[in-house]
């Protein structure tokens, strides 16, 4: 499982490809070669730049957070780009912190802002710790995880 | 003298001289220590604005503020300013185990130093902004007990208050009582914003160790650098203490009983939150005064959660010496209280929901003694006093 670090979370700079997070409910996302459907056709729509990308069999998510770099004790939004097969209905974005049992103080509203791409808004890390950003993907009647870690210090 | 008692005298004075505030040593904190460290700086932070008042900043409303502040006429009975509970000479408390305005109240006063700094008031976070907690306490019966109505009779009968109410906000006629309750509310903060504390001697030992001169961050007693090392390393206490104002400005469930008196309550954040649903002066109102919203970000997404019950602001840690009594509701007498608290702590009382986090941190007496003279460091030498008192507003020429 691949973590970030740092009191401020700072994405590197590019695009990067990276796992999501594993264990109990969770979906380990995967970036095998030969991902059919979504992960091989999801691009990233002019004039988004997506920092990072979790994607599993079916789905595919891009997220950029805004702003870029996370901070302990500051709001901050996250848009998304979802590609998934069938089609996405809609997204859910919270946060959680595995070992203390907490999420967030705050609850993310999610808008649709075009086919596929979302905006969430009101996301803040309270604490520094192993945060999980999570994604939720409905689609086709389920509903669908992927998470990535980020490790506020 | 023996040559054993010999090295052990000159030992002892050794020890002495260590003890001294310019040869002691510095311990050898881990560059991850000293990171941790450097999150709780720098301080001062630069002043700020709310951008939910659009009178924060400003001197006129600053004056108003201040006068407004000491003036007992605002509460119903004549009898209860602002400054009553929140004196400066206590470091702008009370001293008193729960608060009492015109009836006792059930939590402790919190002091009023770096105010502006907060991002929820009270200690249930009831507030949105301090414009609008300053208006509860002026209309909450067992604080001062107003409404709009008085104070806009007494903004407007006296002369003085008149005039720099006007110098402040211009000509305000028309505008009902409401709107000057808001105005009045506005001014307070914009005083408030003024009380900071200055720096202390963590903040010199803080900066010394950063900048790698060791030699002024000797002067910074060694007890406290030990308390300081478990502060940041095993007692985890700076994973809600944190930052320059040693606070996350977020609430937690310390282990505190729930009772206030028996058969009642107090549900903490989760009534705070209700509460802040419930009032038409928070940052969803009419009266928030940024245009962009961001402002308001917070209340529109806070959500009352059963977690929430229980749960307390984690109040700052500056100045926290002169702030005693301590918890929400006064319970403890000192610092020491406090640290044996965290290190004693009731897992059985913290709920299902609580922190998984606390711990009860098994600390040895010298531990204690160590973080107690940690905490005593972030005291400043003297806060800064309040802005001299307003000139004599007469009538505009």
């Amino acid at each position: 499982m691949e973590e970030r670090r740092g009191a401020v979370w700072r994405p590197p700079a590019g695009r990067a490809l990276r796992r999501g997070s594993g264990g109990a409910g969770l979906l380990a996302a995967a970036l095998l070669a030969g991902l059919a459907g979504a992960a091989e056709s999801c691009e990233a729509p002019e004039g988004f730049t997506a920092r990072d990308r979790l994607a599993s069999k079916d789905v595919v998510v891009m997220f950029r957070t805004l702003p870029e770099a996370i901070e302990i004790g500051r709001h901050f939004s996250v848009e998304a780009v979802v590609c998934a097969t069938p089609p996405t209905r809609g997204l859910r974005v919270d946060a959680r912190m595995p070992e203390h049992r907490h999420g967030m103080n705050y609850r993310p509203t999610v808008a649709a802002v075009g086919p596929g791409r979302y905006v969430a808004e009101g996301l803040m890390f309270h604490m520094p710790g192993r945060w999980q950003l999570l994604f939720d993907v409905e689609r086709g009647g389920r509903t669908e995880r992927l998470a990535i870690d980020i490790l506020l210090e | 003298m023996s040559s054993e008692r010999l090295a052990a005298v000159l030992a002892g004075a050794g020890l002495l001289l260590g003890a001294t505030a310019t040869a002691q040593p510095v311990l050898d904190f881990e560059p991850a220590e000293v990171r941790r460290i450097g999150q709780h700086g720098p301080w001062p932070p630069p002043p700020t604005r709310d951008p939910s008042n659009r009178m924060s900043g400003d001197p006129r409303a600053v004056a108003f503020g201040q006068t407004l502040f000491f003036d007992p006429r605002l509460s119903v009975t004549g009898t209860i300013a602002c400054a009553t509970c929140h004196a400066p000479e206590r470091a702008w408390t009370d001293g008193r185990a729960r608060g009492a305005g015109l009836a006792p109240l059930d939590r402790n006063t919190p002091t009023l130093l770096d105010v502006a700094q907060h991002r929820w008031f009270a200690w249930d976070g009831r507030s949105d902004s301090l414009w609008s907690q300053g208006l509860k306490a002026l209309l909450d019966p067992r604080e001062m007990g107003a409404s709009a109505r008085h104070v806009a009779t007494v903004v407007r009968a006296d002369p003085a208050l008149r005039c720099l109410y006007e110098r402040a906000y211009g000509p305000r006629r028309g505008v009902d009582a409401e709107r000057v309750l808001v105005d009045v509310g506005k001014a307070l903060a914009a005083f408030l914003e003024t009380i900071r504390s200055g720096r202390t001697s963590f903040d010199e030992f803080r900066d010394a160790l950063l900048r790698g001169d060791r030699g002024a961050a000797a002067a910074y007693p060694l007890a406290a650098q030990r308390g300081l090392r478990t502060f940041v390393g095993p007692g985890r206490c700076n994973v809600c203490h944190l930052g320059p104002q040693f606070t996350n400005g977020e609430f937690h469930d310390v282990g505190i009983p729930f009772l206030v008196a028996p058969g009642r309550v107090d549900g903490g954040r989760h009534e705070g939150i209700k509460r802040l649903r419930a009032d038409r002066f928070n940052l969803l109102g009419p009266y928030n005064d940024d245009a962009a919203g961001t402002a308001a970000t917070k209340t529109r997404h806070v959500e009352p959660q059963p977690a929430n019950f229980g749960q307390f602001k984690a109040p700052s840690l500056r100045n926290a010496a002169r702030t005693a009594p301590y918890m929400h509701d006064g319970r403890l007498a000192t610092l020491r209280d406090v640290v044996r608290h965290y290190s004693q702590l009731d897992m059985e009382r913290i709920h299902t929901h609580g922190e998984q986090l606390l711990r009860p941190l098994r600390l040895a007496e010298a531990e204690i003694d160590d973080l107690v003279a940690f905490l005593e460091t972030l005291t400043a030498a003297a806060s800064p006093p309040p802005p001299a008192a307003p000139g004599v507003c007469g009538p505009r020429r």
